[in-house]
């Protein structure tokens, strides 16, 4: 099989690594300054090279790490996964005015979720690193991709996830309506929650 | 609509259940209290009319035999004019309305053709208030997201929706939304009202519920557009 990520792949797993430290350090911070924590947990990955040439077809991409790492940036995957729908928020304005990345993409599927019910909200961070990268003139520049959402918005989509993956179901129709509708009783106890959490602070 | 007839004048019974047949009524015939009581036990049914004098159990002991297992179906009595006891006794055992012989075919049409309303425009209802959607039978709130709600925040919002841009006082609102329940104060109208506020900000809705602590609240349109459009949709 071709190594689509080229010389660049070994450094992917330790930008990964970076990002995800960094990620630890604000939540330390906040942690310290008296605030409760920013996220429940995080996990990262870094894209297997079969799906990355896969996507790279799919999208009619040559199949070089200049496609894989700039055209597509979701080669490094870091997923943050927070108890509260303000802690998504929260981290999201954290992230904001962080100076090691720079937020070159948002796309915000909690208040416009989509379709099917999938709710996230979805970043590319642009990340300056010690390694070699692809362009000369952007020398060390990777990206990122960030997925911030709620404990309830993940378990959603890892049974959505199952559905996908799994070809043969016999009600797929129904299963899809009531996935959906699941969704909008999951989208009802993260706000609940949040409002009961506010209610709670408003007395402090 | 699935009715049930208890009425044991032959005749009666027979062009009844031929004007109801005609206008798309589904009607099963009972001839006697006892019979109707079966019935009742074994259909589901939208409406029963039955009549008050009828041999082997009389319409009102069957009326009360009916509602004793729970059964919570319209009910509208047939009594005869002068019987102003029977009227009362019926509605008192549990009857939804009565109708006095002799009464016109006309008068029991319009009548069923009322019900028919209300079961199904009124409880079926689909609201639209600015840019938001209540659907009650679902629970779901829509807007450019969809939300769902409970029981007590749809019946809340679907006040609020029927009487939009209205300032409504808090024991009215609790007063409809939890009608028996007597130990329900201000703060959980409050928690309520808190949960419908981040949830039409959670459907990104321009719409929005005014009022502090302790109410009136108020529903209004904040998209500065035209700001009564609630509408029942059919």
């Amino acid at each position: 099989m071709i190594k689509i990520y080229g010389e660049f792949g070994p450094y992917l797993s330790q930008i990964k690594d970076d990002v995800i430290k960094k990620l630890a350090i604000l939540n330390q911070r906040e942690c310290d300054n008296n605030s409760t924590k920013l996220y429940e947990h995080l996990i990262g990955r870094v894209k297997a090279e079969d799906s990355m040439i896969e996507k790279c077809q799919r999208k009619g991409l040559p199949l070089s790490p200049h496609s894989a790492l700039y055209e597509c940036r979701d080669a490094i995957g870091i997923r943050i996964v927070c108890n509260f729908i303000d802690d998504v928020y929260r981290a999201l304005t954290l992230l904001r005015a962080a100076d090691w990345c720079e937020i070159v993409k948002e796309k915000d599927y909690i208040t416009r979720s989509k379709p099917n019910g999938y709710r996230s909200y979805h970043l590319i961070l642009k990340v300056t690193t010690p390694y070699p990268s692809v362009l000369a003139d952007t020398a060390g520049t990777y990206f990122v991709e960030i997925q911030l959402r709620t404990i309830a918005m993940d378990s959603w989509a890892s049974l959505e996830h199952e559905m996908k993956y799994k070809h043969s179901i016999t009600n797929s129709k129904q299963i899809v309506k009531e996935l959906k509708r699941c969704a909008d009783q999951l989208a009802s106890c993260d706000v609940q929650m949040q409002t009961i959490r506010q209610l709670i602070h408003e007395e402090d | 609509m699935r009715i049930l007839l208890a009425e044991d004048e032959k005749e009666l019974s027979r062009v009844l259940v031929t004007a109801m047949h005609s206008k798309g009524y589904s009607v099963d015939p009972a001839y006697n209290g006892l019979e109707a009581v079966e019935k009742a036990s074994q259909g589901v049914y939208d409406l029963m009319i039955f009549d008050v004098m009828m041999p082997v159990m009389t319409g009102i002991e069957a009326l009360k035999k009916i509602r004793a297992a729970g059964d919570q179906t319209y009910i509208i009595m047939l009594t005869a004019m002068s019987e102003i006891n029977d009227r009362v006794t019926g509605l008192d055992a549990g009857a939804d309305d009565y109708m006095t012989k002799p009464f016109s075919l006309k008068e029991l049409l319009a009548r069923l053709r009322s019900l028919e309303r209300r079961s199904e425009n009124y409880t079926n209802d689909i609201l639209k208030f600015g840019d938001i959607t209540l659907d009650s039978n679902e629970q779901r709130l829509e807007s450019f997201n969809s939300i769902s709600l409970s029981a007590k925040e749809t019946k809340l919002l679907n006040l609020l929706i029927l009487n939009a841009d209205k300032k409504i006082d808090s024991d009215i609102l609790i007063a409809h939304v939890w009608e028996n329940e007597d130990d329900l104060d201000q703060d959980t109208l409050w928690i309520y009202i808190s949960y419908l506020r981040q949830k039409i900000q959670a459907v990104n809705a321009h719409v929005e519920i005014q009022g502090k602590k302790g109410g009136p609240y108020q529903l209004t349109n904040t998209s500065g557009g035209e700001s009564n459009d609630s509408k029942v949709s059919l």
